[in-house]
């Protein structure tokens, strides 16, 4: 009788007027809530599987009938890219590729020693506050639009390498693939510090115990070690570069033909995305044109398809080297 | 030894890689700071007069009663210059004298035919009118003093003949005293070289003070006021004061265009080559004066975040622009955030590691990875061509179908980022709430969520951030340059970054003013920096909080 009060009594205050004992119907029901519940977050979860799919597959939808029509070969060697020309238009991307990683090859140049020697400036040489006041920047770097960066070559830049420089025209390779490093510095930089940061102390500190200078366990310690972070560093700042798209359009010129002499980088190119930026606007939807820009669109897709494995592949080898470390 | 040149190559090294991070510093201070400079003058610049009269005129904004009492103030300066510059024409401007010559001669040809007369009077005053006219035209179109003088003393024997005092035919009279004097003041051999500078100088003038009062309002609003602000009105007085010239540089005469000589520019003195005419003093007073016929005040634009624009942004400011990015940006967060959330949820708290999470994870990176112009084409060919004619809205461009595309782009962002939010909330939380029995699920939703949800925010604005600057998928899907304020989501917009490109490269009027150029972009690099400001504090709050607990 006293016990049955207290219990009544304790089941009162916790706010309790059932037994804490399910029913069947409520044991089902939690069940079916819990797994039905999961699902429906799991297929929420899957868009970005299926947004993926979707971008293939509304690409090579339109591109399909173009590869259809005219041979793959002569649009992956052709030269000549003169989509609107009366009679034969002629739909060769070869040049455009090269523009593409033309700009990007000039831009690595300029960004790789930069992005890796400030990665390591940051990782290995200065303290934590430094650090903090130096990563802001970097952000910043990162955050301006590509489209002000574009707005800088055009408006800025250009007029500074006709006037000090002396080159007849002012958006050129040169132009865009400096400003491409930039853009690309940021990326390269930090995933290129994550990995010299995640190489171990001990490895350091064995071989500064030999006698080794920085430059020297930097050099023949830490980078060795870190390899596999830093290439895949390099490899997501290429993918950056080949995929803007302003920038290039802004800043190349637009002059689609193969640079030549190869050094020369005052020579006007034409990009692959801008080509797509530039002419999309103008075509008609379901002409040839329209289709051959949805190929070029394709093509680009896959090659940066194959950069991210190339990085996934260099990311995960260094996670697992650093693991063992 | 070694040991030594070892120690000095050591600190090179140490060095070169702080240049690295200098050079950095150093190029992101040269990308923002002419940019910011040039454009913060969009905003805050010294106004004229005529930037006054033009914001009243253009957007009613001002007081009308100030406006023009400050207007006729410069008006009453500003009259000189017309003067002086009428005198000077009455000598030069041979065409428009003719002109009026002729207009006097036909005017009073009506006028005597009103008249009734007897038949032979009217002939007689019609062949002696010609005559007189015919004097005059010769007169200004001789070079000889002699001659002129001649003409003219023979046109004004006849100024107080009885049969022309009062009529129209006394204008004959006017123009030979005005252009009596006016030949006796100028160098007759040059008039044809005076009358194309004056045309130059005439315009630079017009640019300068507006369209002369006796002219019409012109249709196009960027003529239909002079230098509205007073560093345009500075360059106008520098291209007053100095003509330019190409010239192939000295010293080497005998090279011509065609060798390919590259020219080098000069300036000559404009005054210099009105030099003795009754022009010369006109140099002078419009420097001296200036500053009252212009009468620059600082001002503070901030309506130009509000205004609208004129063709080419000549005039106004970027309202609709702002408006349309932030639709675009505020809708496309509307569709990505729920998707974001509930997939990073997933993704941390309902399953372990296993291949379909690996299968999912990599397609989100493979996201990250999509050139953003191939958004644009997907944009096209998804949403444009298919989902919104599927649910039965037009197949065009417009603002639904661009935040659509900006919501898949930014998708990963958005799952990266709640995924590392939701990641950062301490295990003892849940475990707490899961020992006093709530469900999963609730746990997740007043536990969890509620302590993740600054870090979520920080993406959340991360992601506006970088939704705002994107270009290439909005412009197929969404973008304009030029066009209405959009009313409805299924209308295309202008936004800030494509109207940038355009600024930049796409519209040549806009090159003339390049305060509303950079205005434009810095707008945008602004909005962008403040939303990121704003995540690296939300950011280092969250971390603080975390770490106190």
């Amino acid at each position: 009788m006293n016990g049955n009060n207290a219990e009544q009594t304790v089941r009162n205050a916790a706010g309790f007027q059932q037994p804490l004992v399910l029913t069947v119907g409520q044991d089902i029901r939690g069940f079916l809530f819990k797994h039905l519940g999961r699902l429906a977050l799991f297929a929420l979860t899957v868009t970005s599987v299926l947004a993926v799919f979707l971008i293939f597959l509304f690409v090579i939808l339109e591109a399909f009938p173009f590869l259809g029509k005219f041979s793959i070969v002569e649009f992956l060697t052709g030269t000549a890219w003169y989509p609107e020309a009366h009679g034969t238009p002629e739909f060769g991307v070869l040049a455009l590729i090269v523009g593409s990683v033309y700009v990007t090859a000039a831009a690595l140049v300029f960004s790789v020693p930069i992005g890796v020697l400030s990665a390591i400036f940051l990782s290995e040489i200065v303290s934590f506050r430094i650090r903090n006041i130096v990563k802001p920047i970097i952000e910043i770097l990162a955050a301006i639009p590509s489209v002000a960066y574009g707005f800088f070559a055009v408006l800025v830049l250009a007029p500074w390498l006709q006037k000090y420089l002396g080159f007849t025209s002012g958006t050129n390779a040169l132009n865009a693939s400096l400003l491409l490093s930039i853009m690309a510095l940021p990326t390269i930089i930090s995933v290129a510090e994550d990995s010299l940061s995640a190489t171990g102390r001990e490895l350091r500190e064995a071989s500064y115990g030999l006698g080794a200078t920085r430059f020297e366990t930097t050099f023949k310690v830490v980078i060795p070690a870190a390899h596999s972070g830093i290439i895949a560093a390099i490899v997501l700042g290429m993918m950056r570069a080949i995929g803007e798209t302003m920038v290039v359009w802004m800043a190349s010129g637009n002059a689609s033909q193969i640079p030549h002499p190869w050094w020369n980088l005052s020579q006007s190119v034409r990009t692959m995305t801008a080509t797509i930026a530039g002419e999309m606007g103008e075509t008609v939807k379901g002409s040839d044109h329209y289709r051959a820009l949805f190929a070029i669109g394709l093509l680009l897709l896959l090659m940066t398809l194959l950069l991210n494995l190339v990085s996934e592949y260099f990311l995960t080898r260094a996670k697992k080297s650093l693991g063992k470390s | 030894m070694k040991s030594r040149y070892r120690t000095i190559f050591d600190k090179i090294f140490t060095v070169t890689t702080g240049l690295a991070v200098l050079l950095l510093v150093v190029v992101l201070f040269v990308i923002l700071g002419p940019m910011l400079l040039r454009g913060f003058s969009a905003v805050l610049f010294k106004g004229t007069v005529e930037f006054r009269k033009m914001q009243l005129a253009e957007f009613g904004h001002g007081d009308p009663e100030q406006v023009r009492v400050e207007s006729e103030r410069a008006d009453a300066v500003r009259a000189n210059v017309y003067e002086l510059i009428d005198n000077f024409k009455s000598g030069v401007d041979i065409e428009q004298l003719t002109d009026r010559a002729k207009e006097i001669y036909r005017n009073y040809g009506n006028e005597l035919r009103l008249r009734e007369l007897p038949r032979e009077q009217y002939t007689a005053l019609r062949s002696l009118s010609r005559e007189i006219r015919n004097r005059l035209t010769d007169a200004f179109s001789s070079n000889s003093i002699e001659q002129i003088r001649e003409h003219i003393e023979y046109v004004l024997q006849f100024e107080d003949d009885e049969r022309f005092v009062n009529t129209t035919a006394s204008g004959f009279f006017q123009l030979a005293r005005q252009y009596q004097k006016a030949a006796a003041a100028t160098d007759l051999d040059k008039r044809q070289e005076y009358a194309v500078e004056l045309a130059e100088l005439e315009d630079i003038i017009t640019e300068l003070l507006g369209p002369s009062p006796t002219e019409d309002s012109p249709a196009l609003a960027q003529f239909r006021y002079g230098a509205t602000r007073w560093d345009q009105a500075q360059k106008l007085l520098h291209r007053l004061r100095w003509k330019e010239r190409w010239v192939e540089p000295s010293g080497k005469g005998n090279l011509n265009a065609e060798s390919g000589v590259s020219l080098v520019r000069q300036e000559f003195s404009r005054k210099e080559q009105f030099d003795g005419t009754e022009l010369e003093p006109l140099f002078g007073y419009i420097e001296e004066n200036i500053d009252r016929m212009l009468e620059p005040k600082t001002t503070f634009y901030w309506r130009y975040f509000l205004d609208d624009s004129t063709p080419g942004h000549y005039f106004g400011g970027i309202g609709p622009e702002i408006l349309g990015t932030l639709l675009l940006t505020l809708l496309s967060m509307i569709f990505v955030v729920p998707f974001g959330v509930i997939s990073a949820a997933y993704l941390t708290e309902c399953t372990k590691e296993g291949p379909i999470i690996r299968i999912i994870r990599m397609c989100v990176n493979t996201l990250a990875g999509v050139p953003s112009i191939v958004f644009g084409l997907f944009g096209v060919a998804f949403f444009v061509i298919f989902l919104i004619p599927l649910f039965g809205g037009p197949s065009q461009p417009c603002i639904l179908a661009g935040s659509m595309t900006l919501a898949v782009l930014t998708l990963p962002v958005m799952i990266r980022s709640s995924e590392e939010a939701i990641r950062t909330v301490p295990r003892t939380y849940k475990e707490a709430s899961l020992a006093l029995g709530a469900s999963g699920f609730r746990t997740f939703m007043t536990v969890t969520l509620p302590a993740a949800l600054p870090g979520i925010l920080t993406g959340v604005i991360l992601s506006l951030s970088r939704v705002a600057g994107e270009t290439a998928p909005i412009l197929f899907t969404a973008g304009i340059t030029v066009g209405p304020v959009p009313d409805s989501i299924f209308q295309k917009t202008r936004t800030l970054s494509y109207g940038s490109w355009d600024m930049a490269v796409g519209d040549k009027l806009s090159a003339q003013v390049p305060h509303n150029q950079f205005g434009m972009v810095v707008a945008l690099i602004l909005l962008i920096l403040i939303l990121n400001a704003l995540a690296v504090f939300m950011r280092s709050r969250v971390f603080k909080r975390l770490k106190g607990q």
